[in-house]
């Protein structure tokens, strides 16, 4: 694993303050495209995760890859995280790992 | 009735008149010589008494021979015939010459008190020595100094001046007091038998007038003494008990002190007149707060407006096949929360009956001493003990019947015990209260001193030793421990029976650790089944058949996070205090709560 960038955790509204950087995101499954997924961010937006998910994809999946938009992820790692998951929490982690407690991440 | 004793009063009338004159005939003066004692070579004093009032007295030389003779003797009687009362310079006492007097009377038992009986000048009944407080108030100046300068041993003899103490003020330093208590609890005399030999045993829970409840034990003699003679519901006069600090572990009342009763100890009944009914004390714990008393040993009290009272329903009791009856009332209060509180027994059919025909009058009502169950999340229950006052006079009454009318009525109130997670077995809603981590444990080595301390701690086992007793042999029926008797079979002394088979339960030692330190905790046979998640006949079984997998399977219980409802309390071990650690509950970790709960504790650090 690459360690020299370390993957940020970030919902929709964190997503552009990275782009071009390696994002880790929380996806809930909404439509899955030929080459991509659309998913709903912790914080209830859309986004385009692109690259192949495995197969069976449950309901919730966890991404890590380039963002390469304020609105889309290019996931190279992608963990199923099952279908039940308390978005709330992985919300808060978000912003509590980009905000106060920073310095414990990045 | 002529006693042979002082003239009631003498003393006044002598003071009365000083000087009496020799022409006018003198009143019938009788009065009692006392500290009779020779003053120089010929000079006898003594005081005069006539039971409340004391004077001075010197006897004039002239009949210094009587008292050699012995016609005047020390507690003897004595007629005046002539005397002179005469101010001592300086001093605001009196004392008194006698010069001509007569005898009535060689010496007396005792020095004469002034008793309250029928010859007594105030002509009050039994009644007063049970308000001595207005006693005082009726007495003049003199009176007083004269009790305070006699010996007040004789009065204590009598039955009729007693002195009630309140229980308040008993301690073990002090042991000249009475109390008038009402006996509101009496226990079943049970049977022991120690290194000593056998005995038997009883206990009262005693109540006086203020409301103040103290422990009585009586053992072996005493124990028969006064079996028959403490009377549920009856007052009772009780001195010569001895106190001393009691144990908070087995006390039922509230009391720093618990008393014991021994053959010297006195008991005696109160007639019906003056017994009194105890001002019961109340301890009323909101409706909400009752969470943190569930499954506790500690009995509570509540008030609240009755909104709802069920039809009888039988219930069959396991051990003995008997039919009990029990009625269920829901309660609401301020709190705006429900609980149900299940009536049993007489409660049931009577109050209960009597709550069902004006439930639609919203009643409130006052329990004292109930149980907390652990039946859908919170529910209280009465014992035998309990007692129901229905819309009784009190000021917390009062606040919630007018909070009733005009908002209670129309709101829509949750019962206490729901909203937890329906996954969570008994005592979970408490998984997130009382949160600690292990290091506080550590840190306060003598935590659950006097009764155990419960707290929630999240925690991994860390391990679980493999030869170590695991488990004991316990009775099919109810779960006590049974011994191998000759015959093969299985010996339980609680049901008294012999049985085939035995069932293995758990009783271990594991470690458990979090992220701050590590403790051992002890396990009994419900949490251990969780944790490592077969039963003990399981385990046993894996144990003599593939003891490799039997380690692994103990290994498999580890480093799997639980929630834990530990009880802390203190053991002596070789003379010394070991802080012991019993998980009451464990429940799986619930992620989701458990993050919920993280980020509270989270935003708490941030704002402090």
């Amino acid at each position: 694993m690459d360690t020299s960038n370390p993957s940020v955790f970030v919902n929709a509204e964190l997503l552009r303050l990275y782009v071009g950087r390696q994002v880790r995101a929380l996806i809930q499954v909404v439509q899955l495209d030929a080459g991509s997924v659309i998913g709903k961010s912790t914080d209830e937006i859309q986004l385009i995760v692109k690259g192949t998910p495995p197969f069976p994809l449950t309901k919730f999946v966890e991404v890590i890859g380039i963002a390469d938009s304020d609105k889309s992820i290019q996931a190279s790692i992608w963990n199923n995280f099952g279908d039940t998951i308390d978005t709330h929490a992985y919300n808060q982690l978000c912003l509590l790992a980009n905000g106060e407690f920073k310095h414990l991440f990045i | 009735m002529a006693k042979l004793g002082p003239t009631p009063d003498a003393i006044s009338t002598l003071l009365a008149n000083p000087s009496p004159k020799e022409s006018s005939p003198i009143p019938e003066i009788v009065v009692q010589v006392v500290d009779l004692n020779l003053k120089g070579i010929n000079r006898y004093m003594f005081t005069a008494s006539d039971g409340k009032m004391r004077l001075k007295t010197m006897l004039n030389t002239e009949l210094s021979p009587d008292v050699i003779s012995g016609k005047i003797q020390n507690l003897g009687l004595i007629r005046l015939l002539d005397y002179t009362v005469n101010d001592i310079p300086n001093k605001p006492e009196k004392y008194m010459i006698v010069t001509k007097c007569e005898m009535v009377s060689p010496a007396l038992e005792m020095e004469i008190k002034s008793e309250v009986s029928k010859d007594e000048v105030k002509g009050e009944q039994v009644g007063i020595i049970l308000k001595p407080k207005q006693e005082m108030v009726t007495k003049s100046a003199a009176q007083i100094m004269h009790e305070q300068n006699a010996n007040m041993a004789p009065a204590a003899r009598m039955a009729m001046t007693r002195r009630v103490h309140p229980i308040v003020s008993l301690n073990p330093y002090q042991g000249n007091w009475t109390i008038k208590v009402r006996v509101t609890n009496k226990g079943t005399m049970r049977t022991y038998s120690n290194a000593r030999g056998q005995g038997c045993v009883f206990n009262v829970e005693l109540t006086d007038e203020d409301g103040t409840e103290i422990r009585a034990t009586m053992f072996n003699e005493a124990a028969k003494k006064f079996y028959e003679k403490f009377q549920l519901g009856k007052v009772y006069y009780v001195s010569k008990g001895a106190l001393k600090v009691a144990n908070k572990k087995f006390s039922t009342v509230q009391n720093d002190y618990e008393m014991t009763l021994n053959e010297n100890s006195e008991v005696d009944e109160v007639s019906n007149e003056e017994a009194f009914v105890p001002e019961t004390k109340f301890d009323f714990i909101p409706i909400d707060m009752l969470g943190p008393h569930v499954n506790s040993k500690v009995l509570v009290d509540v008030i609240g407006v009755v909104t709802n009272v069920s039809p009888t329903m039988s219930i069959r009791r396991k051990s003995d096949n008997e039919n009990i009856p029990k009625r269920d009332i829901t309660i609401a209060d301020e709190s705006k929360k429900v609980v149900v509180v299940s009536l049993w027994n007489d409660l049931a059919t009577g109050v209960g009956q009597e709550l069902l025909d004006i439930a639609d009058q919203s009643p409130v009502v006052a329990i004292k001493s109930l149980k907390v169950g652990d039946y859908q999340g919170v529910s209280l229950s009465t014992l035998s003990r309990s007692s129901i006052f229905v819309n009784p006079d009190l000021p917390e009454a009062k606040r919630l019947k007018s909070w009733y009318d005009s908002e209670g009525k129309e709101v829509s109130m949750a019962s206490v015990g729901s909203g937890m997670s329906p996954s969570a077995n008994s005592g979970a809603w408490s998984m997130y209260s009382d949160r600690i981590s292990l290091s506080y444990l550590k840190d306060n080595p003598s935590l659950g001193e006097d009764k155990p301390v419960f707290f929630s701690v999240k925690a991994y086992i860390s391990s679980i030793k493999p030869d170590q007793t695991l488990w004991y042999r316990a009775c099919k029926m109810c779960n006590k421990k049974v011994t191998e008797s000759l015959d093969g079979g299985f010996w339980c002394d609680g049901c008294q029976k012999n049985a085939e088979e035995c069932s293995l339960r758990y009783i271990l030692v594991a470690r458990a650790m979090d992220a701050t330190s590590e403790v051992y905790l002890s396990v009994f046979n419900n949490e251990a089944e969780r944790i490592i998640g077969c039963s003990a006949d399981e385990l046993d079984k894996l144990r003599s058949e593939e003891h490799s997998l039997y380690e692994v399977k103990l290994k498999q219980a580890t480093w799997v996070p639980h929630v834990f409802r530990v009880s802390v309390s203190q053991n002596e071990y070789n003379n010394e205090k070991r802080q012991r650690i019993t998980a009451r509950a464990a429940a799986p970790l619930d992620f989701a709560a458990e993050s919920k709960f993280l980020l509270e504790e989270i935003s708490k650090m941030k704002a402090s």
